[in-house]
């Protein structure tokens, strides 16, 4: 058995159980809150840009009336349907600065027999020009979607290879896209419009309800831009061009939403960065005390033999262990909070939402202990340099 | 061995200069076995702690073994403390936290020390009758007990000269002997210097040579 200063360290915290755990928990709150708004801003940032890069169009040109709907159903996957005419499409392809325009057409599922799942988002896209769901079927398929196949978004909960029907035909599950937190794609089905076409034109005699779309109705049109123009330039020229049409640059309803967001996360972290420094202050009283109340313990250790820096050592492993202890139990706290009630923050942000990635997990976690671990030493710089500098009989006598 | 000389220290109380120490000199040879007497309040402390390595004298010097404690740095005074100087203090001096076991052995915590400190720890407790405390924490034991384990740990380091100040205040008339006999021990076997300081004429009487405090001022008996 020997006897060292990380020991005698742990010995002093295990003796003041109580203090020790007040300390901790302290960091505890203030690590899990810092580590939970972070997770949170990570979570959307990261789904709004993928959500963003597999939507891969610079604008979407939308009906002039429906140009909220199209905002919606985009940010938070409101399903919703509108029609414009086919011959925008040509229109759109003739503007400066438009490299590729592909339609798409928005249909929902009816609430009878002839559809498995009511109220679905069927996106029915060109395969010949599409380059947001086409460029996806061609890597992974590796050859064209069947005429009664169909792909699917990750969160409808149906297996590849399975069935689904909708106005009364029944399509088989060639596939699903990868999760990209934007209800729009995940909570999606998508066919080739003349799959979308023929089912519309057969829903009279084989559904319930007549599925009401012509062969010359689009919903939108997905835009990608030359890049020697910004979105803004050319959706100014599509708007100049074509009357009736309002083009919608992706990234600004990202941006927009990412603003709003960010201003309420951003006072949650301020206010977490407060509840850090009203913890440091705390801390260091705290420790200011403890320190205080054993002067007299670190004059008999000076005596014994203990160097300056032994004795301040002493007092920074004790702050640091209880520090990062703290950091632990709040970034568990939090996550178990945050994987808890990960459907009602995705509910109540109404926003796409997803789990930031294994690495970025790591780093937030990183960052959150590093933060903890610095509360304590931060805290505890102060007491442990001015004990250690005290002179061992005024230590000894001031215990007295 | 122990060289101090013309050691003055001074504090400040309630705003006056209180002299603790007036210009001390004292030669003291290795293994002697010196006793310091006074009433309370006449510096023996100060002087304790002066020659210890405790507290920066405003003049004057000390000198162990040739080396100028106040010459070296306090990385090199706080070593030398830790391989040749130890003290037993007027108070329960143990470390709360700590069982008897690790309180003796603390002092190796801060050097490098060869050999089994802990079999030389569970030596020392059986010397001063602790052998079944071990593992008992300071809150456990009673004043006198605690004062057993302070003297067991005064040894451990086999110090070249051990520094006491009331070392037995807490003890019965017996178990004070005792340790008496063992502080004998220790000073004839080993060739330990040992500076006591005490009140007490008899104890100090049973010691080779008494110096003595008064306000300060340090005189032969």
């Amino acid at each position: 058995m020997s006897i060292s200063l990380f020991g005698i360290a742990e010995k002093n915290l295990r003796r003041k159980y109580f203090r020790s755990i007040a300390i901790a928990l302290s960091v505890a709150v203030v690590a899990g809150t810092l580590f939970s708004v972070t997770t949170v801003m990570e979570s959307v940032e990261l789904s709004l840009k993928r959500g963003t890069a597999r939507l891969g169009a610079d604008l979407m040109v939308v009906p002039t009336e429906y140009e909220q709907k199209a905002r919606a159903a985009l940010l938070a996957g409101e399903p919703t349907t509108f029609f414009m005419d086919r011959d925008f499409l040509r229109r759109v392809r003739n503007v400066k600065g438009v490299k590729v325009a592909a339609p798409q057409l928005f249909l929902e599922s009816a609430n009878y027999a002839c559809c498995d799942v009511a109220e679905a988002r069927l996106i029915g896209f060109d395969p010949d020009v599409d380059f947001t769901i086409a460029p996806w079927v061609k890597q992974k398929l590796d050859r064209p979607l069947g005429p009664t196949e169909i792909l699917i978004g990750r969160e409808v909960s149906y297996d590849v290879g399975g069935a689904m029907t909708f106005y009364g035909q029944e399509f088989t599950i060639a596939g699903y896209l990868e999760m990209t937190g934007m209800k729009f794609l995940d909570n999606s089905v998508f066919l080739p419009l003349d799959t979308a076409m023929r089912m519309a034109r057969e829903s009279s005699s084989k559904a319930q309800t007549t599925l009401a779309v012509t062969e010359e109705q689009i919903s939108t049109i997905l835009v990608q831009i030359d890049p020697k123009f910004s979105p803004e330039q050319v959706a100014i020229y599509i708007e100049h061009d074509i009357d009736g049409v309002k083009a919608v640059v992706s990234e600004q309803v990202i941006s927009s939403v990412r603003k709003q967001l960010f201003v309420l996360l951003r006072s949650i972290l301020v206010v977490s960065v407060i509840l850090w420094v009203m913890a440091l202050l705390m801390i260091g009283v705290i420790f200011s005390m403890i320190v205080n109340e054993r002067q007299r313990e670190v004059g008999l250790l000076r005596a014994m033999g203990a160097r300056r820096g032994a004795v301040f050592r002493l007092i920074m492993y004790e702050a640091s262990t209880l520090s990062i202890l703290g950091g632990m139990i709040g970034i568990a706290a939090g996550g178990g909070s945050l994987y808890a009630l990960r459907n009602v923050i995705r509910t109540s942000l109404n926003v796409p939402y997803l789990w930031p990635e294994a690495g970025q997990f790591a780093g937030i976690i990183l960052l959150c202990l590093f933060l903890a671990f610095l509360t304590g030493i931060v805290a505890a710089l102060y007491p442990a340099f001015r004990s250690s500098r005290m002179e061992p009989y005024a230590a000894i006598r001031k215990g007295e | 061995m122990i060289e101090v000389r013309n050691i003055s220290k001074t504090y400040q109380a309630g705003g006056q200069s209180v002299h603790a120490v007036n210009s001390a000199n004292l030669h003291i040879e290795k293994g002697e076995f010196l006793s310091i007497v006074g009433h309370s309040g006449s510096g023996k402390t100060t002087l304790l702690s002066l020659m210890g390595g405790l507290t920066r004298p405003d003049s004057g010097t000390v000198v162990i073994d040739g080396v100028d404690l106040w010459r070296i740095d306090d990385n090199e005074l706080s070593g030398f403390r830790n391989r040749k100087i130890n003290f037993i203090y007027q108070f329960a001096s143990l470390i709360p936290t700590l069982t008897s076991l690790e309180n003796v052995m603390l002092p190796s915590a801060f050097g490098n020390w060869s050999g089994n400190t802990e079999e030389r720890a569970r030596e020392l407790l059986g010397l001063v009758g602790l052998s079944d405390k071990l593992n008992s924490y300071p809150s456990e034991l009673s004043g006198g007990q605690q004062r057993r384990v302070a003297i067991a740990r005064a040894f451990i380091n086999e110090p070249e000269v051990l520094l006491a100040d009331e070392p037995t205040g807490d003890l019965d008339e017996d178990t004070e002997g005792e340790i008496f006999d063992l502080f004998k021990r220790f000073n004839e076997e080993k060739g330990l210097t040992f500076v006591l300081v005490t009140h007490s004429r008899e104890l100090a009487g049973r010691t080779k040579r008494q110096v003595r405090m008064t306000n300060g001022i340090l005189s032969e008996n």
